[in-house]
């Protein structure tokens, strides 16, 4: 019992982190539908940006104090993401918005590329993991049996609580507004006064400034970070997006855990243990697309080219 | 509208020739290119040695003496002065596609020699020495190029194509036979790479701006378009004429065992690449995980092979290895393929990655003990017939031919065949119905095409293809592991079909070509591989989304032209202005 229980949590631990970079998936999807298959390298790049401002900004005597150190590398971490994402959208995505839909797609692929190289060949050390610093948030929480690292609660919390406050925005201010009225028809939003551009790319921004937030805290929770953390986390994310329904804020953060708790309890119980725990994502993958296209939470399929 | 210009007006710009001025400045850029391979082009002699071709100034005894890349400048020079004084069809076609070769050829020398030589000096002044070449050749390169600029590019020429049969033969056969020379001196350019040559990259990129300068001209005047059309006529004579151009390369400077590998490597993936054009291209089924089929037949013949370390210890002749590699990965293909009966577009591209991840985690697992895990399976025999092992050295018709010449004679057949499949299924009612489910799947399945059976099937003809191709690598590498059929190898097909043209054959061979025989040229820059790859995806999607060598309707539907490349806002325009001028006749 108490393994299904430890298992759960790590599940959950698992599941915040990819439902932080799902929500980035399934609002760009909604929006220019695309696969962006680059997301996954904006997370790494936000945490590689954290630990940068760690090593060469952060001043040595304030580095063990965790409520300086963590906001700073959270906020460097945001702020690197949204920049990376803007430039990709201004440079990559926008040329190509009305061109037929295999090119983004191959873009995308491009760029994900792209960004992982840049970073495994310019980024000092890089080429294997770098331990990731965690010294602001160190030990666990033992209640009854089961361990959960302090950063591991973190990250529940934090997406949670990022999650509302994103639906929140979206649902009642203006600029969600803009958002949700650019995805459902993004000529006649412009009819109403709304720019499209400007909200594409705020819709990338937001996007990259959660998938930096989960780098960080992704990095700090493992306590290290490799280039290949982007592709693989990309892959669970949109299929955790897929799977809540694209274009639904809480199905992104729901397939997320749910994504968390399939790849830690197959690991647990499923012949082949943790060797194939992935495979298994990939088969709840292929499923869910089979049999329920729109996902958990989304619409009713619409007519798609 | 974005184009100030009246279609009438672009239509005139198009037949009108070239401006005096705008030709005075072309023939001056092509007389500068001339001078350019003249002049020495290093001042001293850098760290890695002299640079080829006598062009250092210390070398540089005999201007006159042109070999390398300074004589293909000049080539293309001297074209430039007959294209830019005489007044020759396409005229700005041409010269444009030779400024572009010759800016491309001196560019590629001047950042090089200056990256090698530790700054400007290399190129321009030391010791009161010049050594202006490449600076001449960017200059007249340029030059031409801006001579083009200012008037629309007229239409591509079209060249009669209704001659009598032997005469067509014949200019088959020249220019099949000039493709292989092309081919094989683009092998041999520059040399292998790697320690002991530090100038083969260079040497190699500007025979590829040499290449591309001299085949912008020739489509230019429709020589290119000439030939296509003239092979499409006559298409099992030309396939011949390809297969047995191929089996002649082994006799061309570029028959030694490393070439041979090579292009035994290439060989495979453009027969996997041609077998991901029928899904991608003609079915417009994204395909993220096809290098797993290649996978599955390399397993299966691995596992057929008598291997030490295989499971089951059987031998089986090789034919029928192929037919059961082509059948288990076909089978593997209608599985994946299956989910298209419900899933469309991006979401298919999905399900096909996570079949392709799959099998790699599973490969890399050793599944059922089938494909070694990170051990590989290593030690597969050669395949053995006409009395010699097929790694082995041949004498044949009294020329000594290098080892793997045998697999490479093999691989040219396989992709033969695979050319003559695909071209007559394109062509068939099965190829009509996935290019029609590829521009309109709710449209083709209201025509009576079985959207459904034609998709699978479409999976299971680039699996089968694949699965074949797997076997022969299988004993050719003579090791499968996992590792050869990660994701990236995926990506890089599909950027090869993507690269070439998708629903093109010859791009498809094209594009696995440059993309497989590159990182084997460019080995100095191996570690900046991977970031030249994902940039160039990024850039051919944003300025060539239709490829090199486009399908034609292909190429109509990316970029919305007609199929002999008009805009069609223009011929639209054109049509309705036409119509208008009858009504106003008409009253």
């Amino acid at each position: 019992m108490s393994t299904l229980l430890q298992q759960l949590v790590n599940g959950a631990i698992l599941g915040g982190t990819i439902g932080l970079i799902a929500l980035g998936y399934t609002m760009v999807y909604g929006i220019v539908q695309l696969i962006n298959f680059a997301h996954g390298e904006v997370f790494m790049v936000g945490a590689f940006g954290a630990l940068a401002t760690f090593t060469w900004v952060i001043p040595e005597g304030v580095k063990g104090t965790w409520y300086i150190t963590l906001p700073l590398m959270v906020i460097a971490g945001a702020v690197i993401s949204a920049l990376l994402a803007v430039l990709m959208e201004r440079l990559a995505y926008r040329p190509l918005r009305n061109a037929p839909r295999l090119a983004p797609l191959i873009t995308a692929l491009g760029v994900s590329v792209t960004l992982k190289e840049a970073v495994r060949l310019f980024y000092p050390g890089a080429t294997k993991p770098i331990p990731f610093p965690n010294v602001f948030l160190t030990g666990s929480i033992d209640l009854g049996g089961i361990v959960v690292a302090k950063t591991g609660l973190l990250i529940i919390v934090v997406s949670l609580v990022l999650t509302t406050l994103l639906q929140l925005y979206i649902n009642r201010s203006r600029m969600g507004r803009a958002m949700r009225a650019t995805a459902q028809d993004p000529d006649v939003a412009r009819l109403m006064g709304i720019n499209p551009d400007r909200t594409i790319v705020l819709t990338f921004a937001l996007g990259a400034v959660l998938a930096g937030v989960a780098g960080v805290l992704y990095g700090s929770h493992i306590s290290n970070i490799s280039t290949d953390i982007g592709f693989q986390n990309g892959i669970f994310a949109f299929t955790a997006a897929v799977l809540g329904g694209i274009g639904s804020i809480r199905g992104a953060v729901i397939g997320g855990f749910v994504i968390g708790f399939v790849k830690t309890l197959s690991g647990q119980y499923l012949p082949g243990g943790t060797q194939y725990d992935y495979v298994w994502i990939f088969v709840v993958l292929i499923l869910v697309l089979v049999f329920r296209p729109q996902g958990l939470f989304g619409e009713t399929e619409r007519v798609r080219a | 509208m974005t184009n100030v210009v009246s279609p009438q007006a672009l239509q005139a710009e198009r037949t009108s020739p070239t401006s005096p001025m705008m030709r005075v400045l072309a023939i001056v850029g092509a007389v500068v290119s001339v001078v350019a391979p003249l002049l020495p082009w290093v001042t001293f002699v850098l760290n890695d040695g002299a640079y080829p071709d006598k062009s250092t100034l210390q070398f540089f005894d005999a201007p006159f003496e042109l070999t390398g890349f300074r004589w293909e400048l000049l080539l293309l020079a001297v074209l430039a002065v007959i294209a830019s004084v005489f007044r020759i069809p396409a005229q700005r076609r041409v010269l444009r596609g030779l400024g572009v070769g010759i800016a491309a050829i001196g560019v590629i020398h001047f950042l090089f020699i200056t990256g090698h030589g530790g700054g400007l000096g290399a190129v321009t002044a030391a010791d009161g020495a010049f050594a202006f070449g490449s600076v001449a050749a960017i200059v007249g390169g340029v030059l031409l190029v801006v001579a083009t600029v200012g008037r629309a590019m007229e239409d591509v020429p079209v060249w009669r194509t209704d001659i009598p049969a032997p005469l067509a033969y014949l200019a088959l056969l020249v220019s099949f036979g000039a493709l292989l020379f092309l081919v094989s001196m683009t092998l041999t350019a520059g040399g292998q790479g790697g320690a002991a040559n530090p100038y083969a990259g260079a040497i190699f990129l500007s025979f590829l701006g040499f290449a591309a300068g001299l085949l912008a001209a020739l489509s230019g005047v429709g020589a290119l378009k000439w030939i296509s059309t003239l092979s499409e006529q006559h298409r099992w004579f030309s396939i011949l004429v390809l297969v047995i151009c191929a089996f002649g390369l082994p006799f061309t400077d570029a028959g030694t065992e490393y070439w041979m590998t090579v292009a035994t490597n290439v060989g495979i993936y453009a027969a996997t690449a041609i077998g991901l054009n029928i899904v991608v291209g003609l079915s417009g089924l994204l395909d993220l995980g096809y290098v797993a089929f290649l996978g599955i037949g390399a397993f299966v013949a691995a596992n057929l092979s008598g291997a030490a370390a295989t499971k089951f210890h059987i031998e089986l002749p090789f034919i029928l290895v192929v037919v059961i590699s082509a059948l288990v990965a076909g089978i593997f293909g209608a599985v994946v393929g299956s989910p298209t009966l419900r899933v469309r577009g991006d979401y298919l591209a999905i399900v096909t990655l996570a079949f392709g991840e799959m099998f790699q985690l599973s490969a890399r697992n050793n599944i059922g003990g089938l494909t070694g895990g990170s051990n590989a399976i290593p030690n597969i025999p050669q395949l053995e017939g006409f009395g010699t092992k097929f790694n082995e050295p041949i004498d044949l018709f009294g020329a000594k031919l290098p080892g793997g010449v045998i697999y490479y004679f093999l691989i040219v057949l396989l992709v033969g065949l695979v050319m003559a499949v695909f071209a007559n299924l394109k062509n068939s009612r099965i190829g009509r119905a996935w290019i029609a489910i590829r521009e309109d799947e709710d449209a083709a399945r209201a025509m009576g095409i079985k959207t459904g059976q034609a998709k699978i099937l479409a999976f299971l003809c680039g699996a089968i293809l694949a699965g074949i191709a797997g076997a022969v690598f299988a004993h050719k590498t003579s090791t499968v592991g996992y590792e050869s059929f990660q994701f990236m190898a995926s990506v890089t097909l599909l950027a090869a079909v993507i690269l070439g043209g998708m629903g093109s054959i010859p791009g498809a061979v094209l594009g696995a070509s440059l993309l497989f025989v590159l990182p084997e040229k460019l080995r100095e820059f191996a570690d900046y591989r991977l970031l030249i790859f994902g940039v160039a995806l990024i850039l051919i999607m944003r300025f060539r989304p239709h490829g090199l060598i486009p399908d034609r309707h292909r190429r109509a539907e990316l970029v919305g032209e007609d199929t002999s490349g008009h805009s069609l806002d223009e011929v639209a325009e054109v049509r309705i202005e036409e119509a208008e001028a009858e009504e106003v006749k008409a009253r």
